[in-house]
Parts: structure tokens; C-alpha cells; sequence
């Protein structure tokens, strides 16, 4: 194994006309990392993931694997890619499809193995064409990993996927990070990039607004939210409970966000024992994205099953 | 080029039914109707039996198909996203495009060789095996710039504009190849137009081939002008692709 990051980009840019889609980006992963690339529609990760495999040629900048031009790991199979619109062959099988690739690559694992990792083997015979969303994923899996690569991109892998699909998908990516290889995904799943992410890259309007481990992330909104029961309850009162920074009600359900809330609990209980239905819990990936990208919490997740 | 993958291609486009009815039945069909009726007679011009004739129409008119329908399997593959999913393989942009010439020859040659099967078989056309080797020879390398046609076709050609663009093309080169009607009933310009259409020239390189005879100096000439004209087109527009990524 050599020393070179996985991945460096250096102030990438990419514009199309006057649109900026992705602006001065500076990244190194490395070896060894999992690594989700979170954004809402039109932040610029696939964008990002053509240009750092060198199928887009950046505005400014640089993008470089393992220490090399990107086309260079990809002719010696160091990188593997499942990419938005890249597809099988619809009118083959999917045993046909893997083998035309397969013919391609220098040092592939064999067909079989590729498609056992993905968990396709018994899908084989079955044309592309008939493959649920799902399934279809797996078979583009199956094709990333032929080459054995040291470095997974993966730009929304679970997309059209269910959650059994999901999960099954993410055991066997379990595997391959097992080896201590690098991956790379983007999601619109906030839960998918908190589980298997050790570090999460939040990237908004062409930029790289977050970078760091969940939990760094999830701490951008510091605090815990206690959420409770009151009959008529009123603004007037809560918003002067000890360590309260936000107040949401909804009929006789009320929110409250608060920076301690141990001291907010016991003050709740003294100042307002008619509390009932009480709970408390730490702020969600959801809301740190949320606070990150200035987005709504629908347009985070409106990827569900689609692509774009 | 990488071998292997172009067996498999080869092997993936002979199984794609479909695709293979237009490019084999209809030359077949016309040859049976046409070689039927008029197979006995002499033709003077060609200095060939009419069998002999309409059997290298036929061979010209299936194996163009053959060629020029390349463009589609480009254009449907582009738009599933399968060269997308080449484009993160060892296989570079130049080695994909010699790949689909490659195969254009091949499914024209199956369609070259079909032909002239079904023709010493079914119609029972009597020509010397070295007239029908020079035959479908010379149809094979007359089809040459009939593949560059299709990754040109390809190239610009969205999904939808595709089918329109390869029916003008194909029906244009037919007609002044006077692969469906003898040229000398059209009128005349078309036929001073035909004598730059490599298509005509196809045409008559069969018969040269099934003949004999004749000087390969003039289709030789057209047919690698266009050949020259059509890959100087395809390396322009592939690094303007390439420039614009």
C-alpha cells in the first residue's frame, strides 16, 4: 500500500455557463475511510464524484486518486463506481452484462465471486430489464467491485431500494470496508450516513459547508429537545424555563429546545406540574443538516427512491 | 482492442433478435421475390445473371443495414447509461469506437454471408466459389465507411432523432446505390449524383467481385475518400465531446 491519499481534490470548480455547480472544493481522504457525501438535490456531490473520477473536466483545480490522474486508477482498476445513470444492459441477462465488463478490466475478481459479494447469484439468469430498483442496484454493485478495487464511489446506492434492500446492501458493504478499503457515498439518508459513515462531508450550492465525524456534525446543533403534554399551554412561562432556546407548540404538544436540559426538566416540573407524556431526545442528524444547509427538512428527503 | 469483449459483443448483437429481422429477413424476403421472378435473365450491362445481380443487391442492401444500424445500438446504449458504466473501465473512448466498427463489419458480414447462402441454396445461383468470395469481399470492405456513417449518426444523433436520421440516410443510400431501382429509370441527375454515393459503389464492387473483373481503381478511390472524410468528421466531434465534459 502506498502513502498517497485515496482522494485529493485541490480548489475544484466545475461551472456549466454561468452556473457555479461546483466551487472551489478541497478534500483528501484517505485510505481506509468511509466516507457519506450528504447534500440536498442539486448540491453538487455528483458533480463532484464525475469530476474526482475524471468523466468531467474541471473549471479549475484538480482531482487526483491514490497520487494519480483519475483515469489511471480506473485503467488499473484501483477505483470501482456505482454512478447516477449508469445502467446494465437492459436486453441481457445479468450474468451477460457482468461478463461484458468483466472482459474489460485488467485483474477482475471472477464474475461469480463479484456477484456473489453483491448478493446476486441467484439472479444470474434474469434479464436486466426485470430487475426490481433494487435488485438493479445490487447488479450495478456487483459490477463496482469487479475490479477488486481499494476504492469504492458510490453516488446514492440504496436509491429505489427497500428497506430489507437496504439493509442487505449495507451488510455487504460491511464486508468490503471489513478489508480496510475506502468508500465514498452519497445519500439524501441522513440515518445512512450517521450508521456507516465514519465521517461525513455535507457539501451545499457547489460548496463543502461540514466535514467531520457524525457526532462533530450532529453537534452543530448543540442540545437536547424535551417535548411534553400541557393543557393551553403558552409561549409566556416556557420561554423563561432555565437553558430554553426554542419553543415549538402544536395544540397541547409543545417542543422545547433547550442548551441544559436537566435544568429546564427540573424547572418544567416545578413550574408546570401539569406536564404530562414527557420526553427527551438529542438532536438529530436531520436537524444539523437542516441547520447546516438552511434547507428544509422535505427537500432533504424527497431523494426517497428517486433519482433526481 | 480488447478481443474478448468484442466476442461478446459480437455474440450479445447475433443473439439480439430483434434488431437482426431488419437486417437479415428484408434483403432475404426481396431476394426471394425478386430472384424468383427475374433470376433466369442476363443482364448486360453487369455482365452477370440477374440472380447474380440481385444477390449482390441484396448482399450491398443488408449489409449497409447491418452497418448503419450500428448507430442505434450506440444511441440506446448511451441512453440506459451503459457507456456511462464504461466510461469507469480500462476501456478508453477511441477503443470503444473501433469496437462498434468492429462490429458493424461482423453483422455485416453475417448478413453478406446469409444472403449468398440462401442464394446458391434456395435459388440455386450458379457462380464460381472464387466469384462469390470476391463477391462478399468486396461488399465487406465496400461497407467500411457505411460503419463510420453510424458512430457519425451516433454521435450527433439524440434518442429521438436517431430513427428519423438513420431512415434518411439508409433510404438516400439506397436509392443512389439503385439497390431497390435500377438507376437508369430515375432521372438523370440522380444518377450523376449516385456516382459519389458509396453506396453505388458498393454495389458495383460486388458485382466486380462476383465478375471478376473490372477496374477496383474508381471504388477504391470513393469509397476510402469517404472513409477518410467520415473518420477526420468522428475525430473532430469526439474531442469536442471530450473538451466540452
Amino acid at each position: 500500500m502506498d502513502r498517497a491519499p485515496a482522494i485529493t481534490l485541490a480548489g475544484l470548480s466545475k461551472k456549466f455557463g454561468t452556473l457555479a455547480a461546483v466551487s472551489d472544493v478541497d478534500l483528501t481522504i484517505e485510505p481506509g475511510e468511509v466516507v457519506a457525501l450528504l447534500g440536498p438535490n442539486g448540491a453538487g456531490k455528483s458533480t463532484t464524484i464525475d469530476l474526482l473520477l475524471g468523466l468531467a473536466v474541471p473549471t479549475a483545480g484538480s482531482a487526483e486518486l491514490f497520487g494519480e490522474d483519475p483515469r489511471r486508477a480506473i485503467v488499473t482498476g484501483r477505483v470501482g463506481a456505482m454512478l447516477q445513470g449508469g445502467a446494465l444492459l437492459p436486453t441481457t441477462t445479468v450474468r451477460e452484462s457482468v461478463a461484458l465488463i468483466h472482459a474489460l478490466h485488467k485483474h477482475p475478481l471472477s464474475v461469480d465471486e463479484a456477484m456473489e459479494r453483491a448478493g446476486i447469484s441467484d439472479l444470474a439468469r434474469q434479464k436486466v430489464a426485470s430487475l426490481s430498483g433494487g435488485q438493479l442496484q445490487r447488479a450495478r454493485f456487483a459490477v463496482a467491485v469487479l475490479s477488486n478495487p481499494d476504492l469504492l464511489i458510490l453516488d446514492e446506492p440504496t436509491a429505489a431500494m427497500d428497506v430489507a434492500a437496504r439493509h442487505s446492501f449495507w451488510s455487504s458493504m460491511r464486508e468490503f470496508t471489513g478489508q480496510g478499503k475506502t468508500v465514498v457515498f452519497a445519500t439524501h439518508y441522513l440515518d445512512e450516513a450517521d450508521t456507516f459513515a465514519d465521517r461525513i462531508v455535507i457539501m451545499n450550492s457547489g460548496r463543502v459547508i461540514a466535514d467531520g465525524t457524525p457526532s462533530e456534525v450532529k453537534s452543530v446543533v448543540s442540545g437536547r429537545t424535551l417535548s411534553f403534554t400541557l393543557a393551553a399551554p403558552d409561549e409566556t412561562g416556557l420561554d423563561r424555563l432555565p437553558g430554553a432556546n426554542g419553543i415549538d407548540i402544536r395544540g397541547s404538544r409543545v417542543s422545547l429546545h433547550s442548551e441544559d436540559s436537566d435544568a429546564t426538566l427540573r424547572a418544567l416540573l416545578t413550574a408546570f406540574p401539569g406536564a404530562t407524556d414527557i420526553e427527551i431526545v438529542s438532536r438529530s442528524m436531520d436537524d444539523a443538516f437542516m441547520a447546516l444547509t438552511g434547507s428544509s427538512t422535505s427537500s432533504a428527503t424527497t431523494g426517497k427512491g428517486a433519482t433526481k | 482492442m480488447n478481443i474478448r469483449y468484442f466476442g461478446l459483443e459480437i455474440a450479445r448483437q447475433l443473439r439480439d433478435a430483434r434488431s437482426l429481422v431488419f437486417t437479415f429477413a428484408v434483403p432475404i424476403v426481396m431476394l426471394l421475390i425478386f430472384g424468383g421472378v427475374y433470376g433466369s435473365q442476363y443482364d448486360h450491362e453487369a455482365h452477370l445473371q440477374w440472380i447474380i445481380v440481385t444477390t449482390v443487391q441484396m448482399g450491398a442492401y443488408g449489409a449497409m443495414m447491418a452497418a448503419l444500424a450500428q448507430a442505434f445500438t450506440i444511441v440506446n446504449e448511451r441512453s440506459v447509461g451503459w457507456n456511462r458504466q464504461l466510461r469507469i473501465t480500462p476501456l478508453s473512448g477511441t477503443g470503444y469506437m473501433i469496437t462498434k466498427v468492429a462490429s458493424a463489419m461482423a453483422v455485416g458480414l453475417a448478413s453478406i454471408i446469409v444472403v449468398i447462402l440462401v442464394s446458391i441454396i434456395v435459388l440455386h445461383a450458379h457462380l464460381s466459389v472464387g466469384g462469390w468470395v470476391m463477391a462478399g469481399l468486396g461488399l465487406w470492405i465496400g461497407i467500411i465507411p457505411f460503419s463510420l456513417i453510424a458512430i457519425l449518426i451516433a454521435q450527433f444523433a439524440k434518442l429521438q432523432f436517431a430513427q428519423p436520421l438513420f431512415m434518411v440516410t439508409f433510404l438516400g443510400l439506397a436509392l443512389l446505390g439503385g439497390l431497390w431501382v435500377p438507376l437508369d429509370i430515375l432521372p438523370h441527375w440522380i444518377s450523376n449524383v449516385a456516382q459519389v454515393a458509396p453506396s453505388y459503389w458498393l454495389n458495383k464492387l460486388g458485382q466486380m467481385g462476383a465478375g471478376l473483373t473490372g477496374n477496383v481503381g474508381t471504388p477504391a478511390l470513393v469509397l476510402g475518400g469517404w472513409t477518410i472524410v467520415l473518420a477526420v468528421l468522428i475525430a473532430w466531434r469526439y474531442r469536442r465531446d471530450s473538451a466540452r465534459a
